[in-house]
This record gives structure tokens, C-alpha cells and sequence, in this order.
């Protein structure tokens, strides 16, 4: 991929843009099909096929019987190889992928869940966004495995991540197969904590503050639908063993420092640098287990703490000024926002 | 920085290339191999210990400096020898320089070079299951190399296994891929020691007979096998006699013989020996090839030195006579000797023809004087003095047929009746398990031939009157000192030797069928595979059907291999069929949805569905998790199938 030449980035583009058609939208999971698995020789490989081709010529030059079956054996164990390829990533099942928000400038993944259903073992499968470096993994047989890209933002909003890459050049470097993988990722990207500003504290002050009214000690809220992440021990079980659903008891900190950030009141003249001041004040307030409430424009949320809350505060903020997640198509840039805020 | 795993993957790498440098200790000049050797010793050293490796700029110069090295050496770069060498000190320096993946690969590639380049030099049946090993050791570094962490006993295995499915394609293009007659280009061949017979003969300055234990040729007859007192292989014949060495004559043109007596058609394959002789048993009719001479004196002189394996087909006749008087100029070439040398010997010849009153008496007598004048055979005679034949016949009384063959040759001479010196083989040992005969350099021998007036040129062989054993058995039973240890030991054991002759006939058959396949066999073998007029056309095709039916047969037998776990059973296969059909209403089954979820799910999003929907998935559950009952569990499993087979959707 060294190549730069604005030709070859043109022909690129065309042939993502015909694949892209020609295989469609993917829907998880998204099992590798021979339809859609691309093979061509490596570097490696083509060196390997005129090396071959060297042989060959001695061989058949000095009527050598040995040296012809060698190139033969060669010849076979090139084309196995271009099989055993193929076959590394045929039948091979893409099952999750997931991305946790990211804030701008910091370190993201996504993760790539596979399956494998064959009894044999596929190492070095591997995966890469548009332009991005390789990350491997290796299936066990008969089992799953998961793998991590690294994701990069450079700003806040919507990473829109279009198309994957999965690729493996195992058993012998000969033969790289690949596929892409088309699917709609939307990874949020938090603003870039930033500023050091002090963060105003408004102890008990606000109305907003006490909802529930309570003093002293954790408030019963109420009870949400279980997921992923939430406590065993604030699991309601006891309904769940009277044939509910999974519940989660939610409870409500009270009594701590409690702070409003208002997005009107940051003394910065850049919207941009507001959003990353207030980012900065709601990581430090979740990290100083104090509740804290977000006032953006047409966006209000109550003063609360959890990383829940912290999650949507980030996210109002991520996407304030984001009116619009239609998506557009970005070829070269996997990784980058397409919706931020200019 | 290297990781461990570089570390590994440089290990194996080097070891393949380690691996194609064995092939050729013993033909590289020793320093080729210590200086490589030092050069992999340094690199692995600095992957563990903190040991520098030489800059860009040091390395240009050993690089430099190992080409003129090799230069000096061989004069030239060109030619297997000196390009092996070359390959071998120029890989080592690549080592030194390898840091990332494609230069571990590079390292592969030269082990593979030079397995190809110990392939065109030796192709023995002896070597080849070490070039099997080296190919596969370097195709299990390939897979070390390419795939970080695969664990270096699955990279054999897997090696292995690749290398098996390519067998049988290899085979199929071995016989089927047509090879083109003749060369590209050459490369030069390095200048190997000569074995074999030479050209000429002094057995007054050899002090003791060197014999070795290696194959001149091999002899497969068509009918019977001739007597053993008949099997003498003819080679040069020499005229020229200095008071020390038989040469070659210039060549007189003598008439040609009539044959008579059986006639032996029988195969010759002769080894490389790097001279110009063919050999045929004694008396050849005909010139086996185009390229081989067959002279007035009855040798086969080829155009070129035999350099590799050589297969032909001979006649000979047992019975030969000159049909002509020999000419003046054949009388005086056959009855000349060297000034005015031995007197003893003269004098002896002269009594002895006075005595005898005719050629072929005189012939007799003089065999008498070598049986009864107490002539012992040995191939550790005394050096004779400059009267050699004086000396021999007087003095030492103690040789090997070149001592025997040379004053023999005189005594005729000296009393006037043409003579001359054949050299060649005699005998050959019996394979039976290759039906052929072996014939070694051990077996080389040296006769005389007499003119007699009337039948021309008979053979008189001196050496059988003194050890007439020699006859029937070879040197190495007559003389087993004669031998290296070795080749002693080995001898000495019956069942040894049953083993020896299996492995030379397995020798054979791997030169005759394997070494030897070429454009020539290939046609033939077409022929008996039913192709009529066989020719490049149809090996092309029948080449490319061959390769198709490998591919396909490749592709099932991994897809096999790897197959999917488990096919799912009826049950999965029904319940898959049905979240298929309701999927088209729009709504599909997400991934985290059981069954009821799913129709709880659709009965929202399409009342109209509800009811049907609902039911079969829950029928569905019950089936899947439900009390099984196995007597009646299959049929119902086949019921449910069959009612989501027929399920029509509005």
C-alpha cells in the first residue's frame, strides 16, 4: 500500500466502489463466502513465482529429472497453498462489531468478534480499516475469538466506519485472500476533554438538585430494563424469579457536591473549546463521584452521576450541533468523523 | 528492535538456508563453508548475545570481497561450482542484514536455489530423500516466517501435509509437461576428478593398484547372459609402446571383421566417467549411437565426454575374424618396439618362435613360460627398473594383467608376430535382483590380441594363465585386499551383499526411470498409455486434463478436511427454513432473539401474522427445549418440518 500515485488511488476507488456494489450492504453475521473472497499472489509470492520460473528453465535446460521434480513439487505446493489460503478465511464467520464511544485525539478499538464452525484452526486472520495497519488473530477450531483495531478521531461526532477489511495470508505468505466487509458503524466520538477552567460548584444549591428530595445515603429511583454492564447485586431478582424480566434497581446518589454545567455560561468565545471544557468538567466530576447536570442548547439533563449519565453528557456534547446523521461516503478515510461540528 | 518471535522466525529461516548450504559441504571448497558458517554463528549470536553486526558499508565490502574471492578460486562466476559457491557466501552476508519479514523470506528463497542447484549437480537415489527433507524444511520456514507465532511443529506438519497434496501433481507433470530437447544455454561443468579407464597404460611405474568399488556400468542382456570366460568389455585398444606406457595407435584404417558365433543384444547403462569410451562386450558390431565412433580397432569413442548417466543398446559377436591380411603399415605398427631395449626378453622370444615352428605354437609357449616360470599375480608388484620388461619377466615375476598384457605384448612383438594391448573390464557380478550385470572399476582389466595369420586378431589373455581364478571371479573375491575396509566389511557378509545388489538394482531403476526420463521415454510411455501418434499436442492436453482433475480433487479433499463441525440437525435446519419465510415479512430474527421473543416481536409488527407465526414458534420451542419424548420426538421434528415447508405467508 506504499503506492501513492494519484492514478492508483483513482483505480482504488473504482474498485471499491464496484465491489461495494457488486456484494451489497452486509447484515451480521457475515460469513465469508467464496462469492466474496478475493485471492491474489503477495509480493512474496510473485518473487516465489519467478524464482519457480528460474527453476523450471535449469531443469528443462539441462534435461535434469530431479531438478523438474522439484520445480514440479513446487509448483503443486504453490497451488495447495493458494487453496489452504483461500480456505483460511472461506467459511469463516464475522459475529459482533462493536466500538465503545472514544473521545477525539484518544485511543479507540473496534472489536471484531469471529466464529469459526470448522474443526480445523485458522491463525492469522487478519483485519485492517481502509489504510490502516493489520491487527491478527487466530480462530480456534470450533470457536470464537475476538480482535481489536485501533480507532483514531480527530474529532468530535460520528465515526462512520463504512468498510473492513479481512485479509490472511496464511499458511505461507504466498497468497493473500481478502474480503471487504461493508457494514454501517457509527462510533461516537466524545469531545477532546480540554481547558482548565474551574469547574463551578453549585453544592445543593440548584432546585434541579433534588429531584427526589431525599437526604442522606442512595436513593431507590426505579427500575430499568438489565444490560450488559450492570451490577449482579442490583439485579431485582426477586421479581425476576416471579417471571419478570430482567431488572435492574436503580438508585440515585444524594448529598455530595453537585455542580450545573451550562453550556452558556463557559467563558470561552469558541463553541468547540466550551464543548471541550465541559467534557473536561464532567470526566473530572464522574471521577470525583460528585453529580453534576449538562445544559447545552435545546438539551437538558438533570444532575445525576453514574456512567450512565456520564455517557450521555458526553454524547450530548459529542453531538451538539449534529443535526443531520444521514450517511455519506467517505472511500479513503475510514477513520474519520463525517459529522463533526466545523 | 527484533522481537522473539523475529528471533524464531530467523532461526528457521537460517536453518533452511543451513539446510541447502549441507547439500553442498562436500563439494565447495572448504573455506566457502567455514566462512558461511562463521557468518550464521555471528548473525544468531547477535539475536542473543550483544554482539555488532558490521554496517552498510562493511557489508558492501565482504560482499566484494567474497566475489573476488570466489573469482580467484574458479576464475570465473559463471558455471555450477563457482555460482554455488557464490550463492552460498552471498546468502551467509544476507544474514547479516536481515531484519524484517521479506529478508527471512529471501533467506527461504536461497535455500531453495541451492537445493535446485544440488539437484543439478548429483541426482542419486542416495541424495534424494535429503533434497525431500531440505524442501521441506524449507517450506516449514515459510510458513514460521509468514504467519507471526505459528508454533514451528504445526509449520512442519502442515508443510508436510501441503507438500502431500502437491505429490501427486508433481508426478503428473513429471510425466506429463514436455521437455524440450536441448539446452538454452550452458553453464560450464567444474572440473571433477576422472575415473574410470584412461587411454593409456604403464604398469612398470605404478607401485600399487588403486581399485575402487565404483559401478563402470551396468549390463542387462536380452537373451542369455555369455559364458563367463567371455565377458570381456571392450575399451581402448593400444599399439604405441615406449619401453614404459602403451598409447593409442594414430588410427590405421584397418578392413573390417566378419562376426560369427552368438549374438548378444543387451542394454549398457554407464556411468559419468569423463572420458570418451563407451564399452561393449568384446567384439562390438555396430556403433549404438550416432554420436559414437566406432573405430577400425573395434573401440566405441564417443564425441563428448560421458558427463552423465548414458543408456545404450549394443550387439556384439563372440566370434570375429578379420576378413583381410593386415596391411603393411597395421604389420609394422603392431610389431614395433622401442630401440634396442630388454635383450633378455628378445632373446627369450626369438628361442621360443624358433622352438615353436608356427605363430599360434609360438603363442602357446610363450603362455607355457608365464605359467610355469613361478608368476605370481598381485597388485602390489615392485616398481620395475628401466628395462621393464627384463626386469618383469627375470627379475620381479610379480604383477596385475597390465604387467602380464605388456610383456606379453613385447614377447610377440620381439619375435615378429603383430601384437597389441586391449584394456576394458572383465567379468561382472551378477544382480539377480535387477537381473543385470554389475560391472565396477575394480573389474578393469587388460588383454592382449595376436595376429595369426588366417583368423585375424584372436584374444589371448596372459593374466588367466597365471590366476586363472580371475576368470570367473572378480578381483574383489581374488583380492579382497585390494578393497578399502570398508568396501571389505561390506563384502564379507552374505546377507550384506543381498542388501548391496537391492540397493543397486533400486539404484538402476531409479537411473533408468527417474534421472533418465526425457522427451524420448516420455513419448513412449504415452504410446503404451493408448495415445496413438503421440506428440506435443497431446501431451499438452493430456497434461492439462491431468492438472484439472488434481485441482478438483485438491479443493474436495479440503473442503472435507475442514468441513463445517457439525451439520445441523433437522430440528435447526426446520427452525432456520422458518425464520427465512417470516423474515420476508420484513421483520427478521435478531441475532439475540429466542423464539418467543421473536414471535412476540412479529405478532407487534404484523397482527396479521400472529397467529400462525406464534404458533409455529412456539411449537418450535417446545420441540428444541420441551420434555423430549424419544419414541415419537423424530416424527414430530419431521411433521414440523414438513408444516414449514408448506407455510404460505399472505
Amino acid at each position: 500500500m506504499a503506492v501513492r500515485l494519484p492514478f492508483v488511488a483513482a483505480a482504488r476507488a473504482r474498485m471499491a466502489a464496484w465491489v461495494r456494489r457488486r456484494q451489497g450492504e452486509d447484515a451480521l453475521p457475515v460469513t465469508l463466502t467464496r462469492r466474496r473472497l478475493y485471492i491474489l499472489p503477495t509480493r512474496a509470492g510473485v518473487a516465489f513465482g519467478l524464482l519457480w520460473l528460474l527453476m523450471l528453465l535449469a531443469g528443462l535446460n539441462y534435461g535434469n529429472s530431479l531438478a523438474l521434480f522439484l520445480t514440479f513439487l513446487l509448483a503443486g505446493f504453490a497451488l495447495v497453498a493458494m487453496h489452504e489460503c483461500h480456505r483460511n478465511l472461506l467459511g469463516a464467520t464475522l459475529v459482533a462489531v462493536s466500538a465503545p464511544p472514544m473521545f477525539a485525539r484518544g485511543a479507540g478499538a473496534l472489536s471484531l468478534s469471529f466464529e469459526n464452525a470448522a474443526r480445523s484452526a485458522r491463525p492469522g486472520v487478519q483485519a485492517a480499516l481502509d489504510g490502516g495497519p493489520l491487527a491478527s488473530v487466530d480462530l480456534p477450531p470450533q470457536g470464537r475469538a475476538r480482535l481489536e483495531l485501533p480507532l483514531a478521531a480527530a474529532r468530535r461526532g460520528i465515526l462512520r466506519i463504512e468498510r473492513l477489511r479481512l485479509t490472511s495470508a496464511h499458511p505461507f505468505g504466498l497468497f493473500r485472500t481478502w474480503t471487504w466487509v461493508h457494514l454501517d458503524v457509527e462510533v461516537l466520538v466524545y469531545p477532546q476533554p480540554a481547558g482548565s477552567l474551574a469547574r463551578p460548584i453549585a453544592s445543593g444549591s440548584h432546585p434541579g438538585a433534588h429531584p427526589h428530595g431525599s437526604l442522606g445515603g442512595d436513593e431507590w429511583l426505579g427500575l430499568k430494563p438489565f444490560r450488559d454492564g450492570d451490577s449482579p447485586r442490583q439485579v431485582a431478582w426477586k421479581a425476576y424469579a416471579r417471571g419478570a424480566p430482567l431488572l435492574v434497581k436503580e438508585y440515585v446518589a444524594t448529598g455530595s457536591d453537585l455542580s450545573l454545567l451550562d453550556f452558556a455560561q463557559v467563558p470561552l468565545p469558541d463553541p468547540e473549546a466550551r464543548l471541550a471544557q465541559l467534557a473536561r468538567w464532567v470526566v473530572d466530576a464522574e471521577g470525583g463521584g460528585e453529580r453534576y447536570g449538562l445544559k447545552l442548547p435545546g438539551t437538558e439533563l438533570a444532575p445525576n452521576r453514574g456512567p450512565e449519565h456520564r455517557h450521555r453528557c458526553l454524547a450530548a456534547l459529542a453531538l451538539h450541533g449534529i443535526d443531520d446523521p444521514a450517511p455519506a461516503s467517505a472511500p479513503r478515510a475510514g477513520a474519520r468523523p463525517l459529522h463533526a461540528h466545523a | 528492535m527484533p522481537t522473539r518471535e523475529d528471533d524464531r522466525s530467523l532461526g528457521w529461516a537460517a536453518a533452511a538456508l543451513g539446510g541447502g548450504m549441507l547439500l553442498h559441504v562436500d563439494r565447495v571448497p572448504a573455506w566457502v563453508s567455514a566462512a558461511a558458517l562463521i557468518l550464521l554463528v555471528w548473525r544468531l549470536a547477535a539475536t542473543r548475545a550483544r554482539v555488532h553486526l558490521p554496517g552498510a558499508f562493511a557489508r558492501v565490502l565482504l560482499a566484494v570481497l567474497v566475489a573476488i574471492a570466489v573469482l580467484v578460486r574458479f576464475h570465473t562466476l559463471n558455471g555450477l561450482a563457482a555460482g554455488t559457491a557464490l550463492l552460498i557466501l552471498m546468502a551467509s552476508l544476507k544474514l547479516l542484514e536481515t531484519w524484517r519479514r521479506r529478508d527471512r523470506m529471501v533467506l527461504v528463497g536461497a535455500g531453495l536455489f541451492l537445493l535446485l542447484a544440488a539437484c543439478l549437480d548429483r541426482q542419486s537415489l542416495l541424495r534424494a530423500p535429503l533434497y525431500l527433507a531440505e524442501a521441506w524444511l524449507c517450506c516449514a520456514a515459510l510458513a514460521v516466517v509468514a504467519t507471526d507465532g505459528f508454533p514451528g511443529r504445526a509449520a512442519l506438519a502442515l508443510a508436510g501435509r501441503t507438500l502431500l497434496y502437491a505429490l501427486p501433481l508433481a508426478v503428473l507433470l513429471f510425466v506429463f509437461f514436455p521437455r524440450f530437447a536441448g539446452s538454452f544455454w550452458s553453464l560450464p561443468r567444474g572440473d571433477e576428478a576422472v575415473t574410470g579407464l584412461a587411454d593409456t597404460m604403464s604398469p612398470g611405474s605404478i607401485g600399487e593398484l588403486t581399485t575402487s568399488y565404483d559401478i563402470a556400468f551396468r549390463a542387462r542382456f536380452e537373451g542369455a547372459l555369455p559364458p563367463p570366460q567371455q565377458r570381456y568389455w571392450r575399451g581402448p585398444v593400444l599399439h604405441d609402446f615406449d619401453g614404459a606406457t602403451w598409447r593409442r595407435g594414430v588410427g590405421a584404417r584397418g578392413a573390417p571383421w566378419e562376426f560369427s558365433g552368438p549374438a548378444y543384444r543387451y542394454h549398457i547403462a554407464l556411468e559419468p566417467s569423463h572420458h570418451r569410451w563407451w564399452f561393449a562386450l568384446d567384439t562390438p558390431a555396430q556403433s549404438p549411437d550416432p554420436a559414437v565412433l566406432l573405430t577400425p580397432d573395434y573401440e566405441l569413442l564417443a564425441a563428448r565426454p560421458v558427463a552423465d548417466q548414458t543408456d545404450y543398446e549394443a550387439l556384439s559377436y563372440t566370434g570375429a575374424r578379420a576378413a583381410e591380411p593386415l596391411s603393411d603399415w597395421e604389420q609394422l605398427e603392431n610389431t614395433h618396439l622401442p630401440g634396442e631395449r630388454n635383450p633378455r626378453s628378445r632373446a627369450l622370444a626369438h628361442e621360443l618362435r624358433a622352438r615353436a615352428g608356427s605363430d599360434a605354437a609360438f603363442v602357446a609357449a610363450a603362455l607355457e613360460f608365464l605359467r610355469s616360470g613361478g608368476f605370481v599375480y598381485s597388485l602390489e608388484p615392485e616398481k620395475l627398473g628401466p628395462e621393464q620388461i627384463d626386469d618383469f619377466l627375470f627379475r620381479t615375476r610379480t604383477g596385475f594383467c597390465g604387467h602380464y598384457a605388456s610383456a606379453f605384448t613385447v614377447l610377440m612383438r620381439a619375435a615378429g608376430v603383430p601384437a597389441r594391448v586391449v584394456t576394458g573390464y572383465l567379468g561382472g557380478e551378477w544382480n539377480p535382483v535387477g537381473g543385470y550385470l554389475v560391472v565396477r572399476q575394480s573389474d578393469a582389466h587388460a588383454w592382449v590380441e595376436v595376429w595369426l595369420a588366417g583368423s585375424g586378431w584372436r584374444r589371448v589373455d596372459p593374466t588367466a594363465v597365471v590366476a586363472p581364478e580371475r576368470l570367473t571371479r572378480g578381483l574383489i573375491d581374488l583380492m579382497p585386499e585390494a578393497l578399502s575396509v570398508q568396501t571389505r566389511l561390506l563384502h564379507g557378509a552374505p546377507w550384506l551383499l543381498g542388501l548391496l545388489q537391492r540397493w543397486d538394482a533400486a539404484n538402476g531403476w531409479w537411473n533408468e526411470r527417474v534421472v533418465k526420463f526425457d522427451y524420448g521415454t516420455q513419448i513412449n510411455l504415452l504410446e503404451r498409455l493408448g495415445f496413438r501418434s503421440a506428440d506435443a499436442w497431446v501431451l499438452g492436453w493430456a497434461f492439462a486434463a491431468a492438472l484439472l482433475g488434481w485441482l478438483a480433487l485438491i479443493a474436495w479433499q479440503m473442503q472435507s478436511a475442514t468441513g463445517r463441525g457439525q451439520r445441523p440437525d433437522p430440528l435447526a435446519r426446520a427452525y432456520a427454513a422458518l425464520c427465512r419465510k417470516l423474515g420476508r415479512s420484513g421483520l427478521a430474527r435478531a441475532p439475540h432473539q429466542g423464539p418467543v421473543d421473536y414471535g412476540a416481536a412479529l405478532a407487534a409488527a404484523h397482527p396479521a401474522l400472529a397467529g400462525e407465526a406464534r404458533t409455529l414458534l412456539a411449537h418450535y420451542a417446545q420441540l428444541r427445549y420441551g420434555v423430549e419424548n424419544p419414541a415419537t420426538h423424530a416424527r414430530q421434528v419431521e411433521a414440523f418440518a414438513r408444516t414449514v415447508r408448506r407455510l404460505r405467508l399472505a
